[in-house]
């Protein structure tokens, strides 16, 4: 059925009514998508490349940088191992406070990360639960690199359990059973089955985790202390450069993240073609296929 | 390989599955599984697989006499196929078929070559050689089952369980398939059970059926000794087209008078083909009038009612129907050659 057949039979608006949504929608768009986008690069390259470049590889910035890579570099593998976990025991197997459980997964959702970061602060500070044990043996969390990596733990928490568990749960354990019938061990059935099944799930809660961990601003601002060169990120280095009016510095570190953004939505679509082809490659034959 | 199940019980959160089950199946059977759903038939065979565990402390499983209950799923060496197949959507059908062979710890691995040509055996028996590359989507429901069947059988397991085997296939296919199992079977001659909620399927295909309900086994035996010995109403019902004479009917002979008073009391049940129709009255006949008339398919079907009571069911020779003449409204007599008797407390009684 090609979808042209179904658009005639749908789409009775008037022209005008169409080209007029349109426009809106597009204008929509430009207006909070691209023009923003534009203006980051314009305001960033305003005083030619050389200023550009001065400022993308000051000391303090190239520390934003490395820091912001770290949180992302422990949070998202910590969490896609906690969301394969978390995903398998929920889709697979039937136990008490499974809803509790599932509300748990969605907690960083739902709490605003200011409050996140607030609750860190109140548990591993200096006047929190833990800070003076923590202080006697001369551990730091809040206003140190640790907590940053907590709290960007916390806020990319849900994406790849949320990624996963719709999928693993219309897939069922009916391979995973046969694969174990067949005398497959539990390493094997994960390897060889469950994996390969989830591969491209995964791989996108991955990069949308891994590109809330670059843009995370909230929670890490209130753990972090912003201590220039040691407890910033590329967020917070922005804000401070931005309120210290040095504008082409804060654009021009911006315009990094944004080139990050741009390389998370290329790979998220190139992630959704390649998922998509191999779903559709081969039609199915025969009319009534297995459920 | 000789199973026994004793006396197994499965809980589900308070409902028993299965409840003090005991079934033994011999060497080289074929034996279906025959209930309505949520009898525990797949239950049963999951215990069997070691795909669940009875109740703690309740039955056991034994598979030649060696106790199996305590003994993982991949130890038992049984072939499972599942009611969606469960093919690995991944892999393609020779990879599917091949699995079972690869996941084996390195001791005990065929090589590569011996890998290849088993699986190349088995697509040959499935009639499938050209198919090997092809993905489980690309294949049609009789096609999956069939690799379902050969991936189980690549590890020449002791036992084969098949869930619902026929369950998602259309009506065709599923003749095709299950003769074409009937073969393998006789060929291989490998201890098989099957679950099947179509009695049709299991009465054809089975040497012997076990007929479950409510978590229980109600009868076992050969398709004939359920078909026309049925040890309960409930098989009597769940086998084929049934009517039912509630109370009344007459002595001795076979002779039914669900209109008249009777003596003895109980439940009746007479299957369609049991009557005979004729136009003149007999010894025990039974004055009806037909409502309906179905002449469409090899037996003629007739809707019958005896003044004041429910309607009920006949099926005669197309012949015999025309020589009868007959339509709606026209008065007949029936007799019935057999009425199956049960008393009000159970058991059969044959009159």
């Amino acid at each position: 059925m090609s979808s042209d057949r179904f658009r005639s039979v749908v789409a009775t608006e008037p022209l005008v009514l169409r080209v007029a949504l349109t426009v809106v929608a597009l204008a929509f768009l430009g207006l909070f998508l691209l023009l923003p986008l534009a203006v980051v690069f314009g305001e960033a390259l305003r005083r030619g490349v050389t200023a550009y470049f001065e400022a993308v590889s000051h000391p303090e910035t190239w520390a934003a940088v490395k820091l912001t890579l770290l949180a992302a570099a422990l949070a998202v593998p910590l969490n896609t191992a906690f969301g394969l976990c978390a995903a398998w025991a929920v889709a697979k197997f039937e136990f008490r406070g499974k809803s509790v459980l599932m509300a748990l997964i969605d907690l960083p959702f739902t709490v605003s990360p200011v409050v996140a970061g607030l609750m860190f602060v109140l548990v591993f500070g200096l006047q929190g639960w833990l800070g003076p044990w923590l202080d006697r043996h001369d551990l730091h969390v809040v206003f140190a690199v640790p907590g940053i990596v907590l709290a960007t733990v916390f806020v990319t928490f849900p994406f790849v359990a949320r990624e996963l568990i719709p999928l693993m749960q219309v897939q069922g354990r009916e391979e995973e059973e046969a694969a174990v019938v067949l005398g497959a061990g539990p390493l094997q059935v994960f390897w060889r089955v469950t994996l390969p099944n989830i591969k491209w799930a995964l791989l996108y809660g991955v990069i949308l985790s891994n590109a809330r961990a670059f843009g995370e601003f909230g929670a890490v601002s209130v753990v972090s202390g912003h201590i220039r060169g040691q407890t910033n990120t590329m967020t917070l280095h922005v804000e401070n450069l931005y309120n210290e009016y040095n504008f082409v510095a804060a654009f021009a570190v911006a315009s990094l993240l944004a080139c990050v953004a741009l390389v998370t939505l290329v790979a998220k679509s190139l992630v959704e073609a390649v998922e998509g082809f191999t779903r559709r490659s081969g039609s199915v034959r025969g009319g009534r296929s297995s459920a | 390989m000789i199973i026994e199940v004793r006396d197994v019980t499965k809980t589900f959160q308070a409902t028993a599955a299965l409840d003090r089950v005991s079934l033994r199946v011999e060497t080289g059977e074929l034996l279906a599984l025959l209930g309505p759903s949520g009898c525990g038939k797949t239950t049963l065979l999951r215990i069997i697989a070691g795909l669940e565990v009875p109740d703690p402390g309740s039955g056991k499983v034994l598979f030649n006499g060696e106790d199996v209950t305590g003994t993982a799923t991949g130890r038992r060496k049984v072939g499972f196929v599942f009611q969606h197949y469960a093919l690995f959507r991944h892999m393609t059908v020779f990879e599917n078929i091949a699995f079972g062979l690869r996941v084996r710890s390195r001791a005990t691995r065929p090589r590569k070559p011996v890998i290849e040509s088993r699986v190349r055996e088995l697509l040959r028996l499935i009639q499938m050689e050209n198919l090997a590359q092809r993905f489980p989507r690309q294949l049609s429901g009789g096609q999956r089952q069939r690799v379902a069947l050969a991936r189980a059988l690549a590890v020449e397991p002791r036992l084969l369980l098949l869930d619902e085997p026929f369950g998602s296939l259309d009506a065709r296919v599923r003749q095709e398939l299950r003769r074409w199992l009937r073969r393998l079977h006789d060929e291989i001659h490998l201890t098989s059970l099957f679950v099947t909620h179509d009695q049709e399927e299991a009465l054809e295909l089975a040497d012997r059926v076990v007929v479950m309900n409510e978590g229980r086994i109600v009868q076992i035996g050969t398709p004939d000794e359920v078909f026309h010995r049925p040890a309960t109403e409930f098989v009597m019902t769940f086998l084929g087209n049934v009517n039912f004479f509630p109370g009344i009917v007459s002595d001795g002979s076979v002779l039914l008078m669900p209109a008249a008073e009777g003596h003895a009391t109980g439940r009746y049940y007479v299957r369609p083909h049991d009557f005979d129709l004729s136009l003149a009255p007999g010894p025990g006949s039974l004055s009806a009038t037909v409502v309906r008339v179905h002449s469409a398919g090899p037996q003629v079907r007739v809707e019958l009612r005896c003044p004041g009571k429910e309607s009920f069911l006949a099926e005669i020779s197309q012949e015999q129907s025309r020589s009868l003449e007959l339509k709606a409204g026209r008065n007949v007599h029936v007799f019935a050659r057999e009425v199956r008797a049960f008393p009000v407390d159970g058991g059969a009684v044959h009159a």
